[in-house]
């Protein structure tokens, strides 16, 4: 059954994409703004965090109070968030009360009040949450990681340093705000039980004479990459890897993501199986895929106590190396179905639908349907992931531990 | 939406709801038994968990790696969890693949539970001890736990201690084992787009030939033994606070009024403790929660705060639990409060994943199956006065008390 997809886009630069899905009661909506962590100023990193609290503390005529007692009362389920490229306000709610969202969230986008009195708590926040990362290893290796890895800004720390926090003023934030906070490029998407004429009505009326300016490109300096060590008294080494992978529209893609599946899809891919099953290194292992508009990476994750922290290094790396040796057509067949059958799940999820056709329409101007992803899962053949992997091999990895002693770098082959 | 159940000759009760729109099924092996039934006549804490990860480990016809690579080969999202209270085995698939995920998942009901399997899967116990080790919430949580019921059996440790896992031998778990899986402590679940007639043929084939025995647990009322403490810890850079108090158990109707009032307090946004404590950063979380269980019940107040503040931040909470007993709520929050878990509720319930952890244990309490409108039903049934109530039979003061961090 073909999905029923529509787009449409706005003079003033917004684009609404949307998925009707007779079989749901409840509608998720997922807005990214070009406003993300990527975009802070260069002098005030967490710019972005402070602004996805910030931005819900009071809108048009509703203070704090009021604009949580509406979202409750319509049984959103929402969510704000600083990534890398966007800044993204979602919720998931019953369909019947998307309309009224809307209209709040109209208010929110257009009309935030950015008060100076409840500015510094939010940025205070934002410090007490980057202290609290000291205190989850395993959640800080994860971001620091993608610090290295990305050419700047694309990996900067969403949190920033107690140092920009502390030089961070309502004023500039609001100002950057202004110019970020636009319908030019924005990309609102939405999934579940709607009819599309209301919808696109609705939407019309409440962000049809919104304006504002392109934002500004993002340019980027050189990665960092390396080998990089921090010394901490903890339980596990925290063991992060990195390295580059094809991005959602390059041609080598779906390879990419059979490629991953095979190395950490189900309990039976190799990094579980050979790192935990046969040597019990580790409890957690996974290499997960990460794009990008125009970069993209493998990252690999494992802990495991001091002493056996460089065997799991060593073993891990010589797992991603080994896919250079071949891959059987049995491993193949496995890692498609479950990309496949995980896309169907998936698509039960409105929230999971609603920030996919966001993903598509950012990364690739236009929504796959669910018949395009499976052909072209299908097509990947055992040399397609040959050549991905030639093309993409295990090398100049980017690495980051936490634990009490430095490792030792994996050796370049 | 259609019910279903039957119970096999040896006891073993399979329920399901079915749903032809849904896109896959979830089905899973709810077995009543946790980290609670861990005999103290057994010198073992962890086996309930630790017999979770040996169930992965091969039968009679698949060895371990069988296991992984078929649920792979379905491409099934799968796993396992235990608590306290239950051990769960699931998988999710899509509607083909029906009988043979319930051939895989009935099979690993019967472990191989070998010798050598079980020694190497030790040692990922132990990783899995130390993971949480550097998570400070999940640390806290389980000694407040034991702090909080004291002798009563929900003190118990869910992963035990390093020392307990490396004592532990292959003939306990065997022994525990024989003691807690019989088929009369276990119920089938299906949610999804399945077949029922299918289920029930394939279940009485794969599992009809479980021998049933008697298997028993102890519920005793605990009202928690209310102490405070506090455990220091220079390497950590914020103060953790966690407060506990009984509340209603999982067979109590006045569970929904409690579901409303940790709420009210307590939910990340838009709650008291969000106004009292978040929106003036005086603490970056606090959160309250409301908690079930077979017997008991409690409610949990997570708190984590600069060091120099977090007793101004208790204090802050505490007054505002006060606040609350005695004006009780208003109706803005009742309508807020109910509505936001009726939506969590209905998008949970849009996934057969989603689906089968609610079915599944409305039946393992209560024996009843009850559809996902009828539960937001009694949600929106629920009256400010039953709240109010309830914090006078429930005293949110009364509390055990556990903080970690660096200072005492």
């Amino acid at each position: 059954m073909a999905e029923e997809f529509f787009t449409r886009e706005f003079d003033n630069g917004l684009t609404l994409v949307a998925q009707r899905m007779p079989h749901v009661s409840s509608s998720a909506i997922t807005i990214a703004l070009s406003a993300g962590v990527s975009c802070d100023p260069d002098d005030s990193a967490g710019s972005a965090s402070t602004a996805s609290l910030w931005l819900l503390r009071g809108a048009g005529d509703r203070d704090t109070r009021q604009i949580n007692d509406v979202l409750d009362s319509l049984g959103c389920q929402h969510h704000e968030a600083a990534q890398s490229e966007h800044l993204l306000v979602s919720s998931a709610q019953l369909g019947k009360n998307l309309p009224e969202l809307l209209e709040i969230y109209s208010d929110i986008l257009r009309r935030p009040r950015l008060s100076d009195e409840t500015f510094s708590p939010c940025r205070d926040l934002v410090a007490q949450t980057l202290d609290g990362l000291e205190d989850e290893p395993m959640r800080n290796c994860n971001i620091l990681i993608r610090e290295k890895f990305y050419p700047p800004p694309l990996g900067n720390h969403p949190l920033g340093t107690k140092e920009s926090l502390a030089d961070l003023k309502p004023k500039s934030l609001r100002s950057h705000l202004k110019n970020r906070l636009t319908p030019n490029g924005t990309i609102m998407a939405i999934a579940g039980q709607f009819d599309w004429e209301k919808l696109s009505g609705t939407i019309e009326k409440h962000f049809g004479d919104w304006e504002g300016p392109a934002p500004a490109e993002v340019s980027t300096s050189p990665a960092q990459q390396g080998t990089t060590h921090i010394t901490k008294d903890t339980a596990q080494v925290q063991i992060t890897l990195a390295y580059p992978a094809a991005t959602i529209n390059g041609e080598l893609y779906y390879a990419a993501r059979v490629t991953q599946m095979i190395l950490s899809g189900g309990m039976g891919a190799r990094l579980f199986t050979e790192v935990r099953e046969k040597r019990a290194l580790v409890y957690a292992i996974a290499a997960r895929y990460h794009s990008l508009k125009d970069f993209a990476g493998l990252f690999v994750y494992a802990g495991t106590t001091p002493q056996r922290a460089q065997e799991t290094l060593d073993v891990t790396v010589g797992e991603l190396r080994r896919l250079a040796e071949g891959v059987s057509e049995d491993e193949l067949a496995r890692a498609k179905i479950q990309l496949k059958s995980a896309l169907i799940m998936q698509g039960e999820s409105t929230s999971a639908r609603a920030d996919a056709l966001a993903g598509d329409f950012h990364h690739l101007g236009r929504l796959r349907g669910l018949d395009e992803i499976s052909r072209a899962i299908d097509a990947v053949a055992v040399n397609d992931v040959m050549e991905y992997v030639r093309a993409y091999p295990a090398e100049n990895l980017t690495t980051l531990t936490i634990g009490p002693d430095k490792l030792q770098a994996p050796n370049p082959t | 939406m259609q019910f279903e159940q039957q119970t096999l000759p040896n006891g073993l009760t399979i329920i399901a709801e079915v749903n032809p729109s849904a896109a896959s099924m979830a089905t899973g092996f709810f077995v009543r038994t946790g980290s609670r039934d861990e005999s103290p006549t057994l010198p073992i804490s962890g086996v309930s968990h630790f017999l979770e990860h040996m169930m992965f480990k091969g039968t009679d016809r698949r060895s371990p790696f069988d296991i992984n690579r078929e649920f792979d080969e379905m491409g099934a999202a799968y796993n396992a969890f235990t608590s306290e209270e239950n051990t769960v085995y699931f998988g999710a698939v899509l509607p083909e693949f029906q009988d043979r995920v319930l051939d895989l998942l009935s099979d690993m009901m019967r472990p191989a539970l070998r010798e050598d399997d079980f020694q190497t899967e030790k040692k990922v116990i132990l990783e899995e001890i130390a993971l949480y080790q550097d998570r400070p919430q999940f640390r806290l949580f389980e000694k407040l736990m034991a702090r909080h019921f004291g002798e009563h059996p929900l003190s118990h440790s869910v992963l035990g201690t390093p020392e307990s896992i490396r004592a532990l031998k292959r003939d306990d778990m065997l022994d525990y084992f024989n003691r807690r899986y019989s088929p009369g402590n276990v119920t089938l679940v299906a949610a999804g787009n399945l077949d029922w007639d299918a289920l029930v043929a394939k279940a009485s084939s794969a599992c009809g030939h479980w021998k049933d025995y008697s298997v028993s647990r102890d519920t005793p009322e605990n009202s928690g033994t209310r102490q405070s403490g506090s455990v220091v810890d220079s390497k950590l850079l914020r103060q953790h606070i966690g407060e506990m108090s009984a509340g209603p158990g999982a067979q109590d109707e006045r569970r929904y009024a409690a579901y409303m009032l940790a709420m009210i307090l307590g939910d990340f946004v838009g709650s008291r403790l969000f106004y009292a404590l978040i929106e003036p950063a005086i603490a970056e979380e606090a959160s309250c929660s409301y908690e079930p269980m077979d017997g008991t019940g409690i409610f949990m107040t997570f708190i984590s705060a600069d060091p120099d503040r977090a007793s101004q931040a208790v204090k802050i909470a505490r007054d505002e639990y006060d606040k609350f007993m005695a004006d009780g709520p208003t109706d803005q929050e009742m309508t807020a409060s109910a509505n936001k878990i009726a939506s969590a509720a209905t998008l949970k319930g849009e996934l057969p994943m989603g689906r089968l952890t609610a079915l599944g244990f409305d039946w393992v309490y209560r024996q009843e199956y009850k559809p996902m409108s009828d539960h937001i039903e009694q949600i929106f049934a629920v009256t400010s006065e039953q709240v109010h109530e309830l914090t006078k039979q429930f005293d949110l003061n009364a509390t055990t008390t556990l903080t970690l961090g660096p200072n005492e």
